[in-house]
């Protein structure tokens, strides 16, 4: 039995960021301790303008999901916030890519537990295995 | 065609993975032991894995009913 994830999410391409929420949530459902630290792109992913427009970098598949006549498919943040009522998720933004840009966390979705940097993050992944998307 | 009576059907019908599942496990949060769930999902990849999950969490499939017509499945899941 793991310990749980501790997931760390720079990439901003809407496709990783499917996978990680659909994996972080999963994971969550089942009990599984999951910790997802999103930083650089992966960070901004969720910042609430970019999630308004839809201003994502993707290809076919993130596009064929959010286009999909047949399937209600939910958003990363959407699926995020659901999985942390169910189960051991939290979601940290990097302190250092939102310093860089100026922005707090009310600039993003609503889905944080908390602001880190990264030995914060470290402390927190000591116990588990950690994944870098 | 399954003959079993659910306490609670969760109709996840449209929803794409892993939405089903996450409308199963709220539901299942609530509920007590012994409780019967029917999950309806169109999602294809659900049908399949909700079950890994439910065998994953020590959980007891109970059926899977596939209508095709309809073009959605039951599946059946006791609370453990």
């Amino acid at each position: 039995m793991t310990n749980g994830y501790a997931i760390v999410l720079a990439s901003g391409r809407l496709e990783n960021i499917f996978a990680v929420s659909n994996i972080a949530s999963v994971a969550a459902t089942s009990e599984i301790p999951v910790d997802v630290f999103a930083t650089m792109d992966g960070l901004e992913a969720f910042d609430s303008e970019t999630v308004d427009s839809m201003d994502f970098e993707m290809g076919p598949v993130a596009e064929a999901m959010l286009t999909s006549e047949d399937a209600d498919v939910s958003l990363p943040s959407e699926t995020l916030a659901q999985a942390k009522t169910l189960g051991p998720l939290e979601m940290y933004a990097c302190e250092l890519s939102m310093d860089m840009l100026g922005k707090d966390l009310d600039d993003y979705e609503d889905v944080f537990d908390g602001v880190l940097g990264v030995s914060g993050f470290l402390k927190r992944a000591r116990d588990k295995q950690v994944v870098f998307v | 065609m399954s003959d079993i009576t659910p306490d609670v059907v969760v109709d996840a019908r449209g929803a794409a993975c892993p939405g089903p599942l996450m409308e199963l496990v709220g539901e299942f949060r609530q509920g007590d032991s012994g409780t019967v769930y029917e999950l309806q999902t169109t999602d294809s990849s659900s049908s399949h894995d909700v079950p890994e999950w439910v065998e994953d969490t020590g959980n007891e499939l109970l059926d899977i009913d596939e209508h095709e017509d309809e073009g959605y499945w039951s599946i059946f899941v006791e609370k453990v």
